[in-house]
Formats: structure tokens, sequence, C-alpha cells
């Protein structure tokens, strides 16, 4: 039956074989999340934690071996569940004889969507393809087909957006215009279950994040949760020939220095209250090492 | 269904673009071999010979062309990853199965008309009569095709290519052979060839070629039997590589 709960996980664990068949290894432990409705949930873990694992169990692509999954609501890999689902695989290559033109049509008539070449044109344009709609991808650089990628997934207009680290190996400036296509995405009310290695792009998009080591999951919650609620910086001055220190939130740091300056105090240090995701990430892998 | 059509469209497309001229070609060169080959016998002879040999071509093109058209397609879409937008997305399973296998199968009928046709040319061009089965000939073949096709893909979903290439071609020798040429083999057992050989496909069905180049006709209950016998080989073997791709995980 249908939900409005685009991901839901629960005890989820996958056993691979080994090549020669003889032992398993547990890729993924007893883990149990969600996304929920217009949530951007980052999925963070060492190479080899269980991240892929996991996405394609929620894709259908593997099946688990026990636990439970539902994609609103449905199986996952259910016509129902994949019809409101899009895919950014990583580093996919499509077939190089066929131009981003030519794909979006066949994904388009595979999707029975209504779509014209026009709607075709300006999903291109959004994701940086302009000019190159109908040359053959074996002529697109890396980057260029990780936007044909993005482009295919974008088509749908799909509830949920399945990401496995899309950005990776894209230049600053490509990464930046996948962050504000997500976010763009986002605000329409798509869902994301987004996997990446870069844990400034997660810390800047993400709602909420879990933590994979070694296929368990070692931490989850929301942005604040981890990184410590409140976000402050703590500013160092000296008044009167004393040191001082004065709390202000984040947003207000500007304001609250030009405040100490007004007041003939010496600034000598700002550092911010909170962890970094990258410090919470390192400590909760390290405990469970 | 529409799915399976455009998945299918897009297969032939890519085929055509990539691999489809140089089967063709290899045709093309099989069947000017075979007419240079004969210019020493005489006119009935060689007629005969170059039917017996352009069609033993064609067939052999239709061995080739399966290999060199399926026994790459999933390990290549699985190991480019470009299956798992197909699968994760838009097509079920079956539909991948069945417009890859659709693809593959038009490109290969094309090429082995085209055969057929690059034959009866070299035919008139010697100034002999082409029979009215050769085309019906070809047909048997292009059945024969697409059952080595659904060999093909059935294998391809768990050996790797330089595997699935011996045994496509030790299972075509095989359904060629006569059962007492079969069970000639371990003729210590009769019992237990006899019974293998059933099992297997008996494609010496699809052959036609002796009686045409002597001249007989064949009955066209046979042909509508040959060619029914052929799709259900093919049906049973897409079924089975359906199942085993159903059951695998695509990591």
């Amino acid at each position: 039956m249908a939900s409005e709960t685009p991901v839901s996980v629960e005890h989820l664990c996958r056993e691979f074989k080994t090549r020669a068949g003889l032992a398993k290894v547990e890729a993924v432990r007893d883990v149990s999340f969600r996304v929920e409705p217009g949530e951007i949930l980052g999925f963070l873990g060492h190479n080899g934690a269980g991240k892929t694992t996991t996405m394609k169990c929620v894709l259908g692509l593997l099946a688990p071996t026990s636990g439970r999954i539902r994609v609103w609501g449905l199986p996952p890999g259910s016509p129902g569940a994949r019809a409101r689902l899009g895919y950014v695989p990583e580093n996919p290559d499509y077939d190089p004889s066929f131009s981003s033109l030519e794909l979006l049509r066949a994904f388009g008539s595979m999707r029975r969507l209504q779509g014209s070449d026009r709607d075709w044109y300006t999903l291109l344009d959004r994701v940086g393809l302009r000019g190159w709609e109908n040359t053959r991808l074996s002529g697109y650089s890396k980057g260029m087909r990780q936007r044909v990628s993005l482009a295919l997934a974008l088509q749908s207009s799909p509830g949920l957006l399945v990401m496995d680290e899309p950005t990776g190996g894209l230049d600053p400036v490509a990464r930046k215009e996948f962050r504000d296509i997500m976010l763009e995405e986002n605000r329409r009310g798509a869902s994301i279950l987004l996997s990446s290695h870069l844990l400034g792009e997660v810390e800047s998009i993400c709602h909420r994040v879990v933590i994979l080591n070694r296929g368990l999951m070692v931490r989850s919650g929301t942005m604040d949760e981890l990184l410590g609620g409140e976000r402050t910086h703590r500013i160092t001055y000296t008044a009167d020939g004393r040191t001082r220190e004065m709390t202000v939130p984040t947003g207000e740091l500007q304001a609250g220095i030009d405040m100490l300056r007004g007041r003939g105090c010496s600034v000598i240090g700002v550092e911010r209250t909170w962890k970094s995701l990258e410090e919470v990430f390192l400590s909760a892998t390290e405990e469970h090492r | 269904m529409k799915g399976t059509l455009v998945f299918g469209m897009m297969t032939l497309r890519m085929l055509f673009r990539r691999r489809t001229p140089w089967g063709i070609l290899i045709m093309v060169l099989l069947a000017l071999l075979g007419l240079a080959l004969v210019p020493g016998f005489s006119v009935e002879n060689q007629g005969r010979f170059v039917l017996d040999f352009g069609l033993s071509g064609i067939e052999i093109g239709a061995l080739v062309m399966a290999l060199g058209l399926a026994a790459n397609l999933f390990p290549r879409d699985r190991e480019q990853r470009t299956v798992m937008p197909l699968v994760a997305v838009p097509l079920a399973r079956w539909q991948y199965l069945a417009g890859r296998f659709m693809g593959a199968a038009l490109v290969q009928a094309a090429a082995l008309l085209a055969g057929c046709l690059g034959l009866a040319a070299i035919l008139l061009a010697r100034g002999l009569p082409v029979p009215g089965d050769l085309f019906p000939a070809t047909l048997l073949i292009v059945v024969e095709g697409w059952f080595l096709l659904a060999t093909v893909f059935f294998l391809s979903f768990f050996v790797s290519p330089p595997l699935n290439w011996p045994l496509t071609i030790i299972l075509f020798v095989l359904s060629q052979m006569s059962v007492r040429d079969f069970v000639n083999l371990v003729p210590s057992r009769p019992g237990l060839m006899r019974g293998i050989r059933l099992l297997l496909p008996h494609a010496d069905v699809f052959h036609i070629k002796d009686p045409l180049a002597h001249g007989f006709q064949v009955p066209p209950e046979f042909f509508l039997l040959a060619v029914f016998y052929g799709l259900c080989y093919t049906a049973f073997m897409l079924s089975l590589a359906l199942a085993v791709f159903q059951s695998r995980d695509l990591k």
C-alpha cells in the first residue's frame, strides 16, 4: 500500500559470499532509517561501509538478506515505487553512441512521459548542457556525462532522488551547480537520499545524516543534534587590559565584532563553538573501529 | 510493452552504430570468398557448390553474429553501470532482456537476409538460377540464429564473454549432430548419450541446404514446424535467461 514516507528501512542486513563462496561477509548489519517527505538525508561512511549496498537495496537492485524496505510504502523495485524515483549512480557511462537528447527521448518514452523535445532542451539547459544536445556522449567529458545522468534522473520530476556520490570527481563550479539543483528539487518537494564523501557538501545541504561504519549505523540525527545544537561563535577580545570572551550566534558574528571594535576593544580570536561534520564523522567511525 | 519496444529500438540503434557494418562486411566477404573458390566446376556443380557454401557461410555468420552481438551486452552494461539506472528506474528486468534481445535479433536478421541477397546476387552474376526456397532456407537460419542469440544471452548472465564463446560453439556443434553420431562419442553408454541428445536442441532441422542444392522440394509443413520448433526453443532459452537475471544481484 502506498504511503507518504519516501523511504523506510528497518533492520536491513545484507550478506555477500566471498569470491570462493566459502565465507560470508556482512556488508550491512541491522541498519534502520527513514527519509521523510521533503528531507535531504546524507549518507556517510568510509569506502566499503555499506552505503552503496544500502542504496542498491532501496532501489531494488539487491535483495536484502533480512529486514524490510519500503519506498513510498511499496516494495523496492516495484513499478509504483520506481515511477516516483530518480537515480543518479556514481560515474555512469551511458552508451557513447547516443546524444543526450536521444537518451532523454528514449527514457521519456520508457517512462511514458508526455514531454516534447522543447522540455528536454529546457532540462538539458538546466543541467548545463546547452549546445551539446545533439553531440554524442563519446565527445563528452566525465562531468558532462554526470550532468546527463542528473538530467535523466530529473526527467520525471521524481518525489525521491537517490544520488550515489553524484558530485565525485566534478570540479568546484560543477559541484556548486549540482548542489543548487539538489536544493531547487528539494524546494519543489523532492526528498533526497544523498551518499557523499564531501562532508562540507553534506553539512551545507542535508537536514539529517546517517553515518555507517563497517556495515553498522554508528550515528544518525539532524545536523543540529550531531553538530551540537545552536551554532554560535566565541569571540576573544581585550578590554581595559583584560582578556574576555563573548559568545554570539553565528549569524550575528560580524555585528558582534563591529560592536566590540566600536567600544575600543581589540578582537584577538574567533572560534566556533560547534563541531564540524568532519569531526563528528571521524569520532563516530573511530569509536567503532 | 512500449518500454520494451523503445529499449529494443535503442539497442538496435546502438548495435547498428557499433558493430553491424562489420557483421555485414564479414557476410559479404564470406559470400565473395565462396564465389572466388568455385571457378573450376561445371555449371551444374557450380550452382550446387555456391548454394551449399553460401548457406553454410550464412549459418556460421549467424553463430558469429549471435556471439559478437550478445556476449558482451550485459557484461558491458554491468561494468559501465548503465544497467542500474535502466533497471532501477524505467524498465523491469524482463523488459531489459526482451529489449536487448529484440534489438540484437533484428540486427542479426537484417545481416543474414543481406547475406541471402548477396548469395542470390552471386548466383545471378554467374548466370545460375536462384532457387525459390533460398529465402525460406535463410529464414530457417535466422530462426536458428535467434536460438543461438538466446543461448548467448542466457550464458552471458553468469559466464564471462571469453567463456561464453566456447560454450556456445560447443552447443552449436553438438546441436548439429545426429543421434547416431552423438551416441558414437561414448559408445559404451548409448542410453545415456541418447537421453542427453534428446535434451539438446536439434539444429539440424534448420538445415535444408542439401535438398535445396540438389533441387529437391521441401514441403511447407516442414518450414512451419521447424520455425515453430526454433521459436519455442528460443522462448525456452530466454525464460531460463530471465530466471537467472531475475535472481541476480546487480552489484
